[in-house]
């Protein structure tokens, strides 16, 4: 797989590796944080490799410490056999080492998509000829030619992390550093953004380091490292990795939805999980069915059905009826003539691929964008029912539905918590003591303390400043929360919390519209699902039919939950291997599904026996 | 809300003037500059609109680009003619009432100076806004500019902000826009009620974007760092300025062009 693994050399080499950021407490006095506490690792030549953590756990911070963007305060760091500290090799380490940050907007320095390929290049002085031909040649290996003279600001998200890929590439890098580059992307986007590195890896011999906190893009690597407060966790290979759930749960990590669901397959069973049989889905279903074959699941104990509680019908919420919007006059339609009925206390997820109109319906659902036909009514508990057609009503409709768009953190500007979350309803006619109950309801809410309402918003962590963010919102008490990627750039601890919260303000009884393009959190989390495509809703329906019908789901052209594809693909060599089955729908989480599948096999096995 | 504001107006219709090297038109754009202000005669005003037809009839603009590019001036030249003709008081008096006087050195004044206005900012849209990209122009002044190195004048850093200023004009533009919308949501208000009202409706836009913007500028430096960004010594283009003899041709029949202008001028004074 690796072209130089045979020379065995070692491209970067870290010993007991130390590094402490300057902060400044109350904006004055200066406190040293620790962020790499003694790390130690080494990459090999051609190898791709993992360094897999939550949020702050130093992962970030060691990559920038190979590109010499930091120095280390301790240890020794060697890239490429010189060390970082050796300034006299400042340029070979740098020159060698190519780079692709997270956020794809804040890379990007050349104004056309060329320009900004041979912005790299042009700083080593490549002659004009070469660069010419280094920056075709990269474009044409991501698949951007044709955008060469076009405005790199105008690309999409995922077009734009295939540009740095492209400049990267034209750098003629050793090294390729990956820091959360796929944190922003799409699912879609994502896919293609790995292919390309990964045949970079393969082709070239390119040594490629991703840093992340995503399990399924670490298991397509070689090596993995598991980093927690600045330090070395766990490492190995990825099955090895995986065949230590409790210790992945301590890093605040995930595993993959398919490790999780045979893991907990083996477990129900009481047997132990083999790490060489983690390596591919294909293997792990192939030893299911061994184990099954010789396993009496008579006494195998599984756990019972847990019923879900059905969700009273009552009532449609808030209705759109036939919108459709376009920006300019004989522009394209955005939306087009579009119907939805939202009914009152569901969690309906919209779904649809980047640019289908998903974030302009929104913005229509309280008014910010006006019906130019249609009309979007919102029905609220007490009886009066609201249309953005009506301008006197929407400031009270806004109180209603509250919105909450991507990075909602971007929004904050006051000088304190408090008064920030309170600029909703400073309009109420609200005495302060009323604005203050309201506010401290919205913080517990989002399960922060009253301690930071004195505080400025900007001292917070990203996490935080979201949740407060969110409380802004929801300090209006909406009816209805649409939430536009609540979820996106957080690690799997705060996507956890994230939704748990969710969870929660629907259990209150507050009706949820979830925009997300991760199929996985849409199929755990929602009641229904909406197919938005081309301006117009293809498809409502409850999350678990849609996923089981496999021939619409083709039609509609979404990629199915890794739970659902994964269990499909077990049940049908289960099918294969001891005859017909009669499963139930799959289920939300891992463990609930794993138990469903068992009770089937048991339970057919069981009149199989009795005929 | 957002989208008619649109900075770098490029429109590229694949003229000479698009074709020719953004130096080279920045000296001759100098050069016309002087030469409409020096106008003082009538006979140097209709040389000059002549010229300058010809000139729009070569760079394959629409009249409509054109007036486009008009539009955002005619407050201000309406301005300036007014205040001409009222305040000039030389010659003989025209129409007088109460206290408003017009004379014929300000029907002269006024007219030369609006005249002048309008040709100026075709002038500057033929030659500069409409047929240059802005990076080609911040290399231009980067490149005429390169002497003043010599005194320790950070030419090269002035051209990269320059250019990466006008890069991140649509990024943050697509960021206000986001924040516009989420500060609404919130019951921002920007165009109704007092003006002090409206202006508190864009500190919630303006505090949240100056913040995303430093961080945006920090991000850069370090991606800029990483990608070996070192200043401008040593650093070579992908598409490098060169002057060919298209760009020597043009530039003399340019150049003769304004030259005609100031002789007219001469002659008839």
């Amino acid at each position: 797989m690796n072209l130089d693994i045979t020379e065995n050399k070692i491209e970067v080499l870290a010993n007991n590796v130390h590094f402490s950021y300057t902060t400044y407490v109350d904006g004055v006095n200066e406190e040293m944080k620790k962020a790499v506490d003694g790390m130690s690792l080494s990459l090999q030549k051609g190898s791709y490799t993992a360094i897999l953590g939550p949020n702050g756990s130093g992962k970030s911070t060691f990559a920038k410490l190979i590109d010499i963007l930091e120095v280390p305060e301790e240890g020794i760091l060697e890239v490429f056999g010189y060390s970082t500290t050796d300034e006299e090799h400042f340029w070979d380490i740098r020159e060698n080492c190519s780079y692709v940050f997270q956020n794809p907007d804040n890379q990007i320095v050349g104004t056309l998509v060329e320009e900004d390929v041979a912005f790299g290049p042009e700083n080593l002085g490549v002659p004009t000829a070469e660069l010419r031909k280094r920056v075709d040649e990269a474009l044409a290996y991501v698949g951007l030619s044709e955008f060469a003279k076009k405005e790199a600001a105008n690309l999409s998200g995922g077009q734009k992390q295939k540009l740095a890929i492209a400049g990267a590439l034209a750098m003629k890098p050793q090294l390729l550093i990956l820091d959360e580059s796929t944190a922003m992307l799409d699912p879609n986007s994502r896919d293609e953004f790995l292919a390309i590195v990964e045949k970079m890896n393969k082709e070239r011999g390119i040594t490629v380091l991703t840093i992340t906190h995503d399990m399924s893009e670490a298991s397509r690597c070689d090596d993995v490292y598991v980093v927690k407060n600045g330090k070395i966790f766990m490492h190995g290979k990825p099955e090895e990795i995986f065949a230590q759930p409790e210790k992945i749960k301590e890093a605040s990590l995930e595993l993959p939805e398919d490790i999780e669901l045979y893991t907990d397959l083996l477990d129900i069973m009481d047997e132990p999980v083999n790490s060489d049989n983690l390596v591919s889905q294909d293997v792990m279903i192939n030893s299911f069915v061994d184990i099954l074959k010789d396993k009496d699941l008579n006494k195998v104990y599984v756990p019972s059905k847990e019923t879900e509680k059905n969700k009273l019908d009552s009532g449609v919420v808030l209705e759109v009826k036939d919108l459709s919007f376009r920006y300019e006059d004989k522009g394209k339609l955005i939306l087009n003539n579009l119907n939805l009925k939202v009914n009152r206390g569901e969690v309906l997820a919209v779904v649809g691929k980047s640019g289908c109109g998903k974030t302009t319906l929104i913005s229509h659902f309280n008014g910010i964008f006006r019906p130019q036909t249609g009309d979007v009514i919102f029905s609220s508990s007490d009886g009066n029912t609201y249309s953005t057609t009506n301008k006197k009503q929407i400031l009270s409709l806004r109180q209603g539905i509250g919105l909450v768009f991507q990075y909602p953190e971007y929004q904050l500007f006051e000088d304190t918590v408090e008064k920030d979350i309170a600029y909703g309803i400073r309009k109420l006619g609200l005495t302060d003591e009323e604005k203050h109950a309201r506010v401290l309801e919205a913080i517990s809410l989002v399960g922060l303390s009253e301690d930071v309402l004195s505080s400025s918003p900007f001292e917070l962590s990203g996490g935080q400043k979201r949740r407060v963010a969110l409380a802004g919102v929801l300090v209006m008490k909406p009816e209805v929360l649409v939430l536009d990627e609540p979820a996106s750039g957080l690690d799997p601890k705060g996507r956890r919390d994230m939704f748990a919260l969710i969870k929660k303000l629907s259990d209150i009884g507050t009706t949820i519209i979830l925009v997300s393009h991760n199929m996985d959190e849409a199929f755990r989390y929602a009641d229904r699902i909406c197919v938005v495509k081309n301006g117009t809703i293809e498809e409502i329906r409850t999350a678990s039919a849609l996923f089981m019908d496999k021939v619409r789901t083709k039609e509609l052209n979404i990629a199915l939950p890794h739970l659902v594809a994964f269990s499909d693909k077990l049940k049908n060599a289960v099918v294969n291997s001891i005859g017909d089955v009669d499963f139930e729908p799959t289920e939300r989480y891992a463990s609930l599904e794993a138990a469903t599948i068992l009770r089937s096999i048991k339970k057919s096995k069981e009149v199989n026996h009795a005929e | 809300m957002l989208n008619d504001i649109s900075l770098g107006r490029y429109i590229d219709t694949g003229s000479v003037f698009h074709r020719m090297d953004p130096r080279v038109k920045l000296i001759v754009f100098l050069v016309y500059m002087v030469a409409v202000f020096s106008v003082s005669t009538v006979q140097g005003l209709v040389v000059i609109g002549v010229i300058l037809l010809a000139q729009l009839i070569l760079s394959k603009m629409t009249p409509k680009m054109i007036f486009s590019t008009l539009k955002p001036i005619i407050p201000i030249t309406i301005f300036i003619v007014l205040l001409n003709l009222f305040t000039i008081k030389t010659g003989k008096e025209v129409w007088s009432w109460k206290f408003l006087t017009i004379t014929e050195g300000g029907i002269h004044n006024a007219v030369f100076m609006g005249v002048r206005l309008i040709f100026l900012i075709l002038i500057t849209s033929v030659m500069l806004t409409l047929t240059t990209t802005p990076l080609k122009l911040s290399d231009a002044l980067e490149k005429l500019m390169g002497p003043l190195k010599k005194i320790k004048v950070p030419v090269h850093e002035m051209a990269m902000m320059m250019s990466i200023a006008l890069r991140f004009i649509p990024t943050l533009l697509d960021e206000t826009d986001k924040i516009m919308k989420a500060q609404e949501s919130r019951g921002a208000d920007y165009d109704t009620g007092s003006i002090i009202n409206r202006l508190k409706g864009y500190v919630t836009v303006l505090i949240p974007l100056f913040i995303s913007s430093f961080k945006r500028a920090e991000e850069l430096a370090t991606a800029m760092d990483a990608r070996c960004y070192r200043g401008g010594e040593g650093r070579t283009k992908l598409n490098p300025l060169i002057i060919t003899k298209f760009d020597v041709i043009w530039g003399i029949i340019l150049t003769l062009g304004a030259t005609a202008i100031i002789v007219v001028n001469i002659v008839f004074k």
